[in-house]
């Protein structure tokens, strides 16, 4: 069986990067006692992928890792062997035993729901107020970081949704394997939108990972 | 804007922010208000130097498990954040509740090389805490040290308020109940620094009077009050099976230097190497027993998760049951896919059986310590290998599949000639003649022979804390001449640069007056001086002359038999008697034997019970 398990990586611990959010995982399992499945080979590691790497500095609320049992435990056992051998800023919310066919998530990912916290409240207004103004126009062009070089490209189709309140912005936005709005692009295009030219400290907590479920509809990955 | 905010604003822009955000599995942050002492443990340097030491691990659980008492940590800050912390008039936060240094009652810095000295100025500094002794009041926490340096605590004399001399689990806990003692009773600081100096091998320099003669050398070094000892002794251990030994390690999150399990399986050396200064200072030899290992190892194994356990102690191959021990933990550990290394390999200690046995984890390099080419250099240290071992060992070694060895030698010890120099290379290039004596379809692929030179450099408490380092100037032409000579096929050659290793010199056996270096120094800007890309040589040679103190006085000088030395007052175990006997049989080119193989009278038998080669009977 595989298990589906929804984590947390906390504000405190936000500037960890992704490798060492997988190391950290790896070690997790490996003090939880559980009979986790190891790949094969000189450097044996346990079998337990992340549904989408989450970007350093940005905190997550339900990160999905996916580990391939050796022997079927219960999604109850599994979560309380976990939270007690993960760290405080790392808990798990909720497991879900699926069968060892189940489709591998990263394909299934559709889209993240962001939660932006503008540190200095004079910008969130600004930015909230010039929402309406970008999303009317043709499109909104943004500076996507490729391996090699900078490139631009038009954010627009790739905004699910996007609206804000006091200090906070929500966006729902494209995440798949193919391509993706990350949050810095959206902060890009919305400041140059709202005339701001210093540089916004923003809080970026990724809420959740979405899929689409049958009817189409954008629904929780881990549900799917 | 208040602190947190500051401080979030700073690890935003800084590099490699993991290493100041704390929150790590089995770290501890305990109650602040319920915990009436507070000790805020320093290491200085880096995060990923310290979060490898393991008397952090040891200490950091000791003084959590008492109830009354918290432990948090600080490290020393890399230049960027330096910068930003000023930017944002931070002060140095701990790890674990973000509080600044001068919110502890007692701060304590582990002293493990010379070189980290200025770190503790500039830790002291962003702490908010006056960097004199003297400067300091009554609402300034006392700050403590620790560690090898601790043997000669002169250098920092002016700036630490007491040193712990020996093992530092032995004295934490009595150190802190005279610390909370002030706190509860309102006593002054000198009356808390008094009662300090009464405890067993607790020094506070601030207690005695240090004179000296026309040439600088010291006249006398006198008790200033009937508290402080004369002599300071240091404090052992003696049963490591029933001392304190954390059941779990912080795991950080970030890869560290050591980012393992160490298990240390013994305390001490018997070998008695001349150079060695943890040789005489971690005596006697005290063992931690197999089942003690194994229970420890499963307990943290279970607690960390981590993929790999060390054995850690200054001779593993000296355990008394490594075999058993090494097939054990293989045997237990092997289903948790956790592999077992050997760190400081001794090339005469470990059995073929066991090299065998580590390599069906993993077949890392291989690492061999001859320390001095040539067969009268290796006698003259008393470092008891001889060549015949060497390559013994390494035959084995290319025949069980291993292609890559380390050398490990030192340049610039006593009576080195050129000789020993060429002996260097004669052992390296029969090293790599071994590995093509093995037929070519037996032995693995790529061979490699790194050899590596550092510059020797003479520390207190040895045989050899009377000699001269040699000048820069000789260590480099001896440099030049081991290049020419290590041209070899198959060969690798490292060498240490010479500048980081005079200041050392100084610095290890330095006296109160090169403190005042210390502080120029930091005052001229330097600071992290372990690392090559923030040493100043200048700046330490423009700091030496401005004090009007010669380095020379303390690196290149030869001392005489009857001059009164810096740390004398210091009693490590050991008597001068005996480092001057051993210094003598150096000069002759005479060896010692192995303390396992009878007791040679070092000093420790005169405290009972504490070495278990003792002979009484030995002068």
């Amino acid at each position: 069986m595989r298990m589906l398990a929804v984590f947390e990586k906390g504000e405190r611990i936000r500037h960890i990067g992704h490798l060492d959010i997988q190391r950290s995982v790896q070690r997790g399992l490996r003090r939880s006692g559980l009979p986790v499945a190891y790949s094969n080979g000189f450097n044996p590691h346990i079998l337990v992928t992340f549904a989408s790497a989450l970007s350093t500095g940005a905190c997550g609320k339900r990160e999905i890792m996916d580990v391939t049992m050796e022997e079927d435990v219960s999604e109850q056992e599994f979560m309380e062997k976990m939270n007690r051998a993960m760290p405080p800023e790392m808990q798990l919310s909720e497991a879900r035993a699926v069968d060892r066919k189940h489709s591998s998530l990263p394909p299934m990912l559709r889209a993240a729901r962001y939660d932006l916290l503008i540190r200095e409240e004079k910008y969130a207004a600004r930015l909230i107020d010039a929402i309406p103004s970008m999303m009317a126009r043709e499109t909104i062009p943004a500076m996507r970081k490729t391996k090699t070089a900078l490139k631009e490209c038009d954010i627009k189709p790739l905004i699910f949704e996007l609206n804000g309140e006091g200090k906070h912005l929500y966006a729902t936005l494209v995440l798949t394997e193919r391509e993706s709005c990350k949050p810095g692009m959206l902060m890009e295009a919305l400041c140059r939108e709202a005339n701001i030219t210093e540089e916004v400290r923003v809080l970026i907590t990724r809420e959740a990972l979405l899929g689409e479920n049958e009817e189409g509809k954008l629904v929780p990955l881990e549900t799917l | 804007m208040d602190l947190n905010e500051r401080f979030e604003r700073a690890l935003e822009k800084v590099q490699k922010a993991p290493r100041y955000t704390g929150g790590e599995m089995n770290t501890t942050v305990k109650e602040w208000d319920r915990c009436p002492l507070h000790f805020g443990f320093c290491f200085p340097d880096t995060y990923e130097i310290g979060m490898s030491h393991l008397g952090l691990k040891i200490l950091y659980g000791l003084i959590n498990r008492e109830s009354w008492s918290l432990c948090e940590r600080f490290f020393m800050p890399w230049t960027d954040m330096i910068a930003l912390m000023k930017e944002e008039e931070l002060p140095l936060l701990s790890m674990e509740s973000r509080r600044p240094m001068n919110a502890f009652d007692v701060v304590g810095f582990t002293l493990q090389y010379e070189m980290s000295y200025s770190n503790i100025l500039a830790m002291l500094e962003m702490g908010g805490i006056p960097l004199e002794s003297r400067d300091r009041g009554e609402n300034d926490p006392i700050v403590v040290a620790g560690g090898p340096c601790a043997f000669n605590p002169e250098p920092l004399a002016d700036f630490i308020d007491a040193f712990m001399i020996g093992d530092g689990e032995d004295v934490m806990t009595e150190l802190n109940r005279v610390i909370l003692e002030r706190k509860e009773k309102g006593l002054s600081r000198e009356e808390c620094l008094k009662n300090l100096a009464k405890l067993e091998g607790v020094y506070v320099p601030s207690l005695y009077q240090v004179t000296y003669h026309e040439d600088g050398t010291i006249a006398s070094v006198k008790p200033t009050c009937p508290e402080a000892p004369a002599s300071v002794k240091k404090r052992v251990v003696t049963d490591l099976n029933h001392t304190y030994y954390p059941e779990e390690f912080p795991v950080p999150y970030t890869e560290v230097v050591f980012d393992r399990i160490m298990l240390e399986i013994m305390r001490g050396c018997t070998r008695g190497c001349r150079f060695c200064q943890a040789g005489i200072l971690y005596r006697p030899v005290r063992e931690r027993s197999l089942e003690k290992l194994i229970d420890l190892a499963e307990k943290l194994q279970a607690s960390t998760g981590y993929e790999e356990i060390s054995l850690s102690s200054l001779s593993s191959g000296d355990y008394s049951c490594l075999p058993e021990l090494i097939r054990e933990l293989m045997r237990r550990m092997k289903e948790k896919r956790v592999s077992i290394s050997l760190p400081s390999l001794r090339i005469d200690s470990v059995l073929k059986e066991s090299l065998e046995e580590t390599q069906q984890v993993r077949k890392t390099s291989l690492t061999f310590a001859p320390e001095a080419g040539t067969q009268r250099m290796r006698d003259v240290i008393n470092k008891g290998v001889t060549e015949e071992d060497l390559l013994e060992k390494v035959r084995d070694a290319f025949e069980g599949g291993w292609s890559s060895v380390k050398l490990y030698f030192m340049s610039g010890l006593p009576t080195e000639t050129t000789e020993d120099l060429d002996g260097i290379a004669d052992l390296a290039r029969k090293v790599v003649a071994e590995y093509f004596n093995v037929p070519k379809p037996q032995r693995a692929k790529g061979l490699r022979v790194t050899v590596s030179t550092s510059v020797f450099v003479p520390k207190p408490f040895t045989p050899f804390q009377w000699a001269a380092q040699d000048t820069i100037e000789t260590v480099l032409k001896k440099q030049e001449h081991l290049k020419q000579v290590l041209n070899i096929r198959g060969v690798t050659f490292h060498w240490h640069e010479p500048y980081v290793s005079f200041l050392e010199a100084c610095f290890a056996r330095g006296d109160r007056r090169i403190g005042a270096v210390l502080k120029k120094a930091y005052e001229m800007g330097c600071i992290l001086d372990g690392w090559n890309e923030t040493f100043r040589f200048d700046k330490w040679m423009d700091a030496f002359r401005e004090c009007g103190l010669d380095p020379a006085f303390y690196a290149n000088r030869e001392r005489t038999k009857d001059e009164l030395l810096p740390w004398d007052h210091i009693d490590s175990g050991v008597t001068k008697q005996f480092l001057w006997h051993e210094k003598e049989k150096s000069d002759r080119t005479e060896t010692t034997k192995d303390c396992r193989k009878g007791c040679n009278g070092c000093g420790l038998q005169r405290w009972k019970g504490v070495c278990a080669y003792a002979n009484a009977g030995s002068v």
